[in-house]
């Protein structure tokens, strides 16, 4: 008998929801159709905006209700649908939430509720009323005479065995009597969660925030595996081959002086001096390509993550491009810091912009500006050249990916004749 | 010479050390990080300090700075800063109070003995040494100017030499010229870039550099 006691529950649950459902039905009709009138008359006018959010303001709550008598028959609540509505200004807020379908929906289901809940409400406090009146006719029956009642109505009415019959045949019905409000409750509650649970909007809009996010988590990571290497490069093999260098130039002396003592001392002198200018000659190679592995190592680290980037950021990086490059650059911007990736995609945009001008522009001067626009950095590379570049060409196409990754955009601007402008803009909180 | 060593990496530093005291020279201290340079210097006043760009706490641009800082309390302070890269905005910022004393070298150049000893006694003599690296980031960058394109392929030879930092006697040694050629060479540079003439090699250095700069 244990299980009586969580079905009873669930049952008064369920008729509770129900009976509820037949005020909250009309009420529910009363302001779905109230607010929206005022909204509409009210939105030729100033008032209309601040109207319709407070409008839906009230709605919102009135559908939290909603969600949360739901939840007697569900076991849980139905989760809040609602996107964060984000905009400066009155309008883009209004156009915001007017974009969100669950605010068209939580009215959707206030007058559905109506229909509904006077259906599902009288029907269950009808069949209650009805059997928990037969479980209880000895108690009133005797009260209400029946002299004219039909056949099996009389007897059952008005004799007292009658009653207790009814009594038994009233017992009897409660169960299903019990599953039939159950039933009809959790039907009414599955209509509410078809419209009040959260749409396929609300879970676009949550991948979508979820996967900018792992996104930014692998760019970031990215570039500070990138700095990771440059540092360990920097640490490790460079470090590793100067010293190695360092010992052979020592080992060159040693061999040197070896040979002025050598001349001196008796024996083969002939020989080892010959012997010694071969050693030496091999130790001048090995240091040459000693050299050579450096200027690899710096090459590559350069291509990876530009030290100066680290050392100094963006501005001055880019600075010591325009330095480097043969044409005439000027640079406007400010020295602000700006997130590693952005810095990082950002000169090598400005690197390829440069490279593009002195190569195949045939540009003599170049401008590149360095901005802040409210979230945004942008880049832009100008220069007086011919034009005509192909904007799917590898470089930009490479420049372009990396860009993108950070949801930033690149675009080339290069008509025959020129001028050549290459574009870029990157998202970035202030 | 008395010389303090700046360098983090303790492979290197350790090399530094040997290389200096095998050919000489006397390392007073060898310390890893840009406070215990300046610490060092003050307690030793050395000769010359070498220096590396990147030291602890931040790996960026400490030793430069510390460097700068050092020759700003102490004008006569000698510096020679290594590092794995060089750029030319590092080259121009410790010319830019216009005094010698300063050098600038890619660390491979320590694998050319003779020539990094050289440098070392131009810098701590007061004299300039730059990194032929930074001297053809100038020249590319001077390529606009129509002045260096006007150079004779010697003239360019020289000018190279004399923006690292050499003097006369040693752009001779190098280039096997007698003395009275390169300084019709030299001669010849300054007339066509339009420079001042100057006997000091300091003087010269900055004078080439501020004009590949321009």
């Amino acid at each position: 008998m244990g299980s009586i006691g969580p079905v009873l529950l669930r049952t008064v649950k369920a008729l509770a929801y129900l009976a509820g459902g037949l005020v909250a039905g009309v009420a529910g009709l009363v302001w779905a159709v109230v607010s929206t009138l005022v909204t509409a008359v009210l939105s030729v006018t100033q008032l209309g905006a601040p109207v319709f959010l407070g409008a839906t303001w009230v709605t919102r709550r009135f559908a939290g209700l909603e969600r949360r008598r739901a939840g007697w028959v569900l076991g849980a609540p139905i989760g809040s649908p609602y996107v964060p509505v984000r905009g400066r200004s009155l309008r883009e807020r209004v156009l915001a939430t007017a974009a969100q379908p669950a605010t068209w929906r939580d009215l959707a289901w206030l007058i559905a509720l109506f229909p509904l809940g006077l259906a599902g409400g009288v029907a269950a406090v009808v069949v209650t009323a009805v059997d928990l009146g037969a479980i209880l006719a000895p108690l009133w029956l005797w009260a209400v005479p029946n002299p004219h009642a039909p056949f099996p109505a009389r007897p059952l009415m008005t004799t007292v065995p009658g009653r207790f019959a009814l009594v038994v045949l009233g017992l009897a019905v409660l169960p299903p009597a019990a599953w039939f409000v159950r039933w009809l409750a959790g039907l009414v509650a599955a209509a509410a969660r078809a419209l009040l649970a959260p749409g396929l909007h609300r879970r676009l809009v949550e991948e979508t925030e979820r996967l900018a996010a792992t996104r930014r988590r692998v760019v970031d990571a990215q570039a500070a595996e990138l700095r990771r290497i440059e540092r360990d490069l920097h640490d490790g093999a460079q470090a590793r081959i100067v010293a190695a260098g360092m010992t052979l130039a020592l080992a060159a002396r040693k061999l040197r002086t070896a040979a002025s003592a050598g001349p001196s001392a008796a024996g083969p002198s002939a020989a080892g001096a010959s012997g010694g200018a071969d050693v030496g000659a091999d130790i001048g190679l090995a240091r040459r390509q000693l050299d050579e592995a450096l200027a690899e190592l710096r090459r590559l680290v350069r291509g990876i993550h530009p030290p100066i980037l680290t050392d100094r950021g963006l501005h001055a990086a880019v600075a010591a491009l325009a330095g480097d490059s043969p044409l005439e650059v000027t640079v406007d911007g400010d020295a602000e810091r700006y997130p590693a990736a952005v810095e990082s995609a950002a000169y090598f945009v400005v690197a390829e912009g440069l490279a593009n001008a002195a190569k195949h522009a045939g540009a003599s001067r170049c401008t590149v500006t360095l901005a802040r626009a409210g979230d945004a950095v942008r880049v832009r590379v100008t220069d007086d050249g011919r034009g005509g570049a192909d904007p799917a060409g590898s470089g930009l196409d490479g420049l372009r990916r990396r860009v993108e990754a950070l949801d930033g955009t690149l675009t080339i601007d290069s008509p025959p004749g020129g001028p050549t402008v290459l574009h870029a803009e990157f998202p970035c909180a202030s | 010479m008395r010389i303090v060593i700046a360098e983090d990496l303790l492979l290197l530093r350790e090399g530094m050390v040997r290389l200096l005291t095998d050919t000489g020279h006397t390392v007073v201290a060898a310390v890893a990080d840009a406070p215990g340079l300046l610490a060092a210097v003050a307690e030793h006043r050395p000769d010359l300090s070498i220096v590396d760009v990147r030291l602890p706490p931040g790996f960026r641009d400490e030793g430069l700075r510390a460097a700068l800082e050092l020759r700003a309390a102490a004008p006569d302070t000698k510096v020679l800063i290594v590092s794995q890269y060089v750029e030319r905005a590092y080259a121009a910022e410790l010319l830019a109070d216009g005094r010698g004393g300063v050098g600038y070298l890619l660390k491979d150049r320590v694998t050319a003995l003779d020539d990094f000893l050289d440098a070392i006694e131009r810098v701590a003599a007061g004299g300039t040494a730059m990194d032929p690296e930074v001297v053809r980031q100038l020249f590319t960058r001077g390529a606009r100017h129509h002045g260096v394109g006007a150079l004779t392929a010697r003239e360019r030879e020289v000018l190279d030499l004399m923006a690292q930092g050499l003097s006369n006697s040693a752009i001779c040694a190098a280039l096997f010229l007698a003395p009275v050629s390169v300084e019709k060479h030299i001669t010849g540079i300054f007339g066509k870039l339009d420079l001042p003439p100057a006997d000091d090699t300091n003087r010269r250095v900055r004078a080439v550099l501020a004009y590949l700069n321009g």
